[in-house]
């Protein structure tokens, strides 16, 4: 971790990162009003406070919206699923995979991280949830 | 109360232009002198929109650039972006500068090319309009426009139970409103059937449910509401709300309450003394068939939950109770980005003076536009009146 992120938010974007890429998703949370958010912010949106605390989101949640998206910008390849998923009481962004079936699942669906996909130009990476097979 | 007031609008054809930007805007803004009969030297500033010229044309300080293409070097010059909702942006601060009493007469417009006479494909211009989502965490992904409002739309569908007929029934209305519109980009009519039937874009939008890659270009004067009574036909603006939702989605509370549309429209409202009830129609950004749906309820025309029976209906239709996008909307007019809000005040002006035609409102006297930017992360409402 670079000096410089210590010197901006508490949870910046590498802690995030570096989170993900070793198997949990950080959010934070508010040491004063106890607000929770899927991906980090400096200052919390309900209060105002700077104090805002990592936390580690559960890894295991439902999709609360998805998509299937067929025509992809340049340097992604469709089609693939991208979903809202809730975890807890926050919400992140995900690539979302499913096996056995080319359209998307429904919504409230169970997922399960199950992993990166760092197909960005830039290589940032994205998480993957996987719909829960019995 | 009348916060300023539209003397003059003017715009190009949406559609495929060859066309450079200065040239595209120079022909909205010499239409929009034309209608106000207005010269160069009455104007004071110049608020101008662009959102991507950057990205698509490696064309970027535009504002003085077009400045000296219409005669306006050397006063304020100045670029808004704010995604879709960039000129809409541009007019807002028009307005306030002008009511504060800082600037007498302002011309306001934006210009956007989007089509493949950029030199950019779908694919391209798939990732440039990406880049209005969240860089880290949600471009990684792979998550597109068309994408970010179907994410929206479809917790729309699974509250509700709002359908995609009744989705489609928006881009058949919007397609007809478009035929009697002769600046939109389309300009034949669809059926349910046809929407239905055309590739997925992104589930649950078909390629007819989403508005195209268009050029074009709109421009409008604000003047004061003292100076507007020597202009011909003045337009007045009496609300204008700008609000914004948290970025990305994923720390949206509500995501299918565009809360920033709701915010501005209480905002707009209140600056007018007024409720939805007293708006004869609106013209919305529907950049996808769904995005209407949800403008139509957060701008309080219908009921939550009611906005895709409501479109199913026929009460959004010119003859409805609640006209919206009689222009065509975005759909069907066509969407050159920073030039959309503008765009639709051009509409608007034109309705309220009584002069679109074939697509006329009968006894239109209030209207408003809902310019959306981004994820819904940016709204302005403004609600322009026929002057007493």
């Amino acid at each position: 971790m670079s000096a410089n992120t210590n010197e901006s938010a508490s949870v910046g974007y590498e802690a995030w990162t570096d989170a993900l890429r070793s198997g949990s998703v950080l959010g934070v949370s508010c040491a004063d009003c106890g607000a929770t958010y899927g991906t980090p912010v400096a200052v919390c949106h309900d209060c105002g406070s700077r104090d805002l605390e990592p936390v580690d989101l559960p890894t295991e949640g439902t999709l609360h919206s998805v998509t299937r998206i067929n025509v992809a910008p340049v340097g992604f390849e469709g089609p693939y699923y991208v979903g809202i998923v809730q975890l807890g009481d926050a919400r992140i962004t995900a690539r979302i995979e499913r096996d056995g079936a080319d359209t998307a699942p429904e919504i409230e669906t169970p997922v399960v991280l199950s992993g990166v996909i760092e197909e960005d130009e830039n290589g940032l990476p994205a998480p993957v949830f996987t719909v829960e097979t019995d | 109360m009348t916060r300023a007031s539209v003397v003059g609008a003017g715009m190009t054809t949406f559609g495929v232009h060859e066309s450079t930007l200065p040239d595209l805007f120079a022909t909205a803004a010499l239409s929009a002198y034309d209608d106000a009969g207005v010269d160069p030297a009455d104007i004071d500033a110049f608020y101008f929109g662009n959102a991507m010229g950057g990205q698509t044309e490696n064309d970027t300080h535009l504002a003085p650039t077009l400045a000296t293409e219409v005669g306006l070097a050397g006063i304020p010059a100045q670029r808004f972006e704010d995604a879709c909702a960039t000129s809409a942006n541009a007019f807002k601060n028009a307005v306030q500068a002008v009511d504060a009493g800082i600037h007498d007469t302002i011309l306001v417009g934006g210009v956007e090319r989007c089509t493949p006479e950029t030199g950019k494909g779908t694919g391209e211009m798939t990732r440039i309009f990406a880049s209005a989502s969240h860089r880290q965490y949600e471009q990684p992904t792979g998550l597109t426009f068309p994408g970010v409002f179907a994410l929206l739309t479809k917790r729309h569908m699974h509250e509700y139970g709002t359908t995609e007929e009744q989705l489609a029934r928006v881009a058949v209305k919007n397609h007809g409103n478009g035929t009697r519109n002769p600046r939109a980009h389309f300009g034949s009519e669809t059926t349910v059937e046809e929407v239905l039937d055309s590739p997925v874009v992104a589930e649950p939008f078909h390629l007819m449910d989403c508005c195209p890659f268009s050029d074009g270009a709109a421009a409008v004067v604000v003047t004061s509401d003292d100076r507007a009574d020597s202009f011909d036909r003045p337009v007045d603006v009496t609300g204008v709300g700008h609000a914004t939702d948290l970025v990305p989605l994923g720390l949206k509370p509500t995501l299918h309450a565009t809360q920033a549309a709701r915010d501005a429209t209480t905002q707009a409202y209140d600056q007018a003394g007024i409720t939805a009830e007293d708006i004869d129609f609106a013209e919305v950004h529907d950049c996808f068939t769904g995005a209407e749906v949800l403008a139509s309820e957060a701008i309080g025309f219908f009921e939550d939950g009611n906005g895709g029976p409501a479109a199913a209906a026929g009460r959004t239709a010119l003859d409805g109770d609640r006209p919206i996008n009689p222009s065509g909307g975005l759909k069907a007019k066509g969407h050159p980005i920073g030039a959309t809000g503008a765009a639709q005040i051009v509409e608007l002006t034109e309705q309220l003076r009584g002069t679109a035609g074939d697509r006329q409102i009968s006894d239109a006297t209030r209207g408003l536009a809902h310019n959306l930017g981004g994820d819904a992360g940016t709204t302005v409402i403004s609600v322009m009146e026929a002057r007493a």
